[in-house]
């Protein structure tokens, strides 16, 4: 309570170091800020034509769906990124002047969320141009940012305080953060992942992979950033519907006694997952372990913030 | 060599004092070798190194700034001068001891701390004084003043990158002595700037004395402090040797470093 009133106090710094992250980010740059929406649509046109026009997903709304996944993504992978950088980078100010150190982490954190802001607010110009089912349930982005935002604090707290004692935590967080992009349901639809059968069991590899398959996709529906990228799709894209959903497998040429066929299986095995998968729990889990990460977080990064100063 | 002499409480009594520093200690571990990623923390730690030495920085300093006082400190490099201003500007923490400040302070910062190559002047005036305790309106309010003091009217919207060294101290020191602050810290920078520029500061500094302000000085600059301040602090290997009106601590200070020399020399 104490530290809140803190960094309340010292907020003009707060605004003025985000402000100055947004200005430097493209400084010399001819297009500027366009920057931040040409990145992630550049990044995600690169997705768009891998997945829909190469691999040929049969999802009617792909594009729509790698949208609203792409960009919370996006932001949660880059102020992780970013705040390996975040206390080191500030080094001659940590030095020199007082201030809530928990600033530093703030600071990067703001600056991504202006950049989601203005990312979202040109894909739902996009959606509505492309007639993509816009609805009323606009609000799930506001509970979806907040987790996302809260569980991005929170880790990147600790790795910024880490990243002050050992340089190899960045790296590591590169890479980890490579991993954990294909772990959530961004480029593809989740109920690949929920839906996915048990192998064939030859070979002690794929054995051990049966036995831990239905704990590692609790593990997967636990996942803040997954469950929030959910919530976007539910509140953006489907209505507030629940958002695990099965699409029917339409090949062209079916007879329509077939497409029949294939919207009965595909309702029947949405209606079976999402039985399996009671999506109100997982919502309650993922801000339980976003709530426990943002506070160890946080503590970590308060117990070592001292410390800083006296880093060479 | 007999020079130490107590810490005087004496003076204090009349009202409560600006600065109060309490059996002050700081400890710094000293690594052996700079161990800086993962694999060399664990090749530290399979060879049995412990990877640090300790030792005290500063041990069992106390004295009490008193409001209006100008106090300024003297020692030669690695005495402990920085730490123990650090630790007053709230950027370390004491390892044992109390440190107790009262007032608006301000850290004249090292200078041009803080200033970024890429913004403007303008945005780097906002975001110092912002470091500094100041808001925005406070800010917009001593904008016109900041400038015209730094004497850089037409350079305020290039980034500071273009700036020479002698317009960023000028800038810094600027932005420094307009936030209006009780208590205001210095760490070597009596001598910025040129002549005309050096003259101005000065006599701002004692201006902010005769405002009846607190002045707390880290000096290598033994003319400027005593220009400056009338009481002073020896300190030396950590430890506060001397306390006392700064022409006799200067002079003592002095005298030990010339003895020091010819010790040298002979």
């Amino acid at each position: 309570m104490k530290e809140l009133l803190e960094i309340w106090r010292f907020r003009e710094v707060l605004f003025n170091l985000v402000r100055r992250n947004l200005k430097v980010r493209y400084k010399n740059s001819v297009l500027g800020f366009l920057w931040s929406l040409l990145n992630p649509l550049m990044q995600i046109g690169v997705w768009w034509l891998v997945f829909k026009v190469i691999m040929g997903m049969p999802q009617k709304d792909y594009t729509a769906q790698l949208i609203t996944g792409f960009l919370p993504w996006l932001f949660f992978s880059q102020c992780v990124l970013d705040s390996t950088a975040c206390v080191t980078q500030e080094m001659a100010l940590v030095k020199k002047a007082y201030f809530p150190r928990a600033i530093l982490p703030l600071s990067s954190l703001l600056s991504n969320l202006v950049h989601l802001a203005l990312a979202f607010v040109v894909a739902v110009v996009l959606f509505v141009i492309w007639r993509v089912n816009v609805n009323i349930h606009y609000w799930l982005v506001i509970p979806s940012t907040l987790l996302v935002a809260t569980f991005a604090y929170g880790l990147s707290a600790m790795l910024a305080a880490w990243s002050v004692l050992y340089a190899d935590v960045k790296f590591i967080v590169n890479n980890l953060l490579g991993l954990w992009f294909f772990l959530t349901p961004v480029i593809y639809p989740i109920q690949l992942v929920l839906g996915k059968q048990a192998m064939a069991s030859d070979g002690w590899l794929k054995r051990l992979i049966n036995i831990l398959l239905p704990y590692i996709k609790t593990i997967y529906l636990l996942d803040p950033v997954t469950i929030s990228i959910l919530g976007y799709r539910s509140g953006l894209l489907k209505g507030g519907e629940n958002p695990i959903t099965v699409s029917p497998e339409i090949v062209p040429g079916m007879t329509p006694q077939q497409v029949a066929a294939a919207h009965a299986q595909a309702a029947a095995r949405q209606e079976l997952l999402r039985a399996q998968y009671p999506i109100g729990h997982y919502i309650i889990g993922a801000v339980i372990i976003t709530l426990v990460t943002a506070v160890v977080g946080h503590l970590v990064f308060r117990r070592l913030s001292w410390t800083f100063a006296e880093k060479g | 060599m007999n020079l130490s002499t107590k810490p005087q409480h004496a003076r204090e009594a009349a009202a409560e004092p600006v600065i109060e520093v309490q059996h002050l200690w700081k400890k710094y571990r000293r690594p052996h070798i700079k161990i800086t990623s993962l694999k060399e923390a664990f090749v530290a730690f399979i060879r049995g190194q412990t990877g640090y030495t300790e030792f005290w920085a500063l041990e069992d300093v106390s004295f009490a700034v008193q409001p209006g006082e100008a106090v300024g400190v003297v020692g030669p490099n690695g005495s402990g001068k920085s730490t123990l201003f650090a630790v007053i500007a709230r950027v370390l923490r004491p390892t044992r001891g109390t440190v107790s400040v009262r007032g608006k302070v301000c850290p004249l910062l090292e200078l041009g701390t803080g200033f970024h190559p890429e913004l403007s002047g303008r945005d780097n005036v906002y975001l110092n004084a912002s470091l500094l305790g100041l808001s925005h309106e406070e800010t917009r309010q001593r904008y016109r003043d900041i400038v015209a003091f730094a004497e850089l009217e037409d350079v305020m919207e290039a980034p500071v990158k273009t700036y020479s060294t002698g317009m960023l101290v000028r800038l810094g020191f600027s932005v420094a002595v307009h936030m209006d602050p009780e208590v205001l810290l210095i760490d070597e920078v009596l001598s910025v700037g040129d002549e005309h520029f050096q003259h101005k500061s000065f006599d701002r500094l004692k201006q902010f004395k005769d405002e009846g302000k607190t002045v707390f000085v880290v000096s290598h600059d033994l003319f400027a402090v005593r220009q400056l301040c009338e009481r002073c602090l020896w300190v030396q290997h950590g430890k506060l040797l001397m306390d006392g009106p700064a022409v006799e601590v200067i002079k003592a200070y002095r005298e030990a470093v010339a003895q020091q020399d010819q010790a040298v020399e002979g």
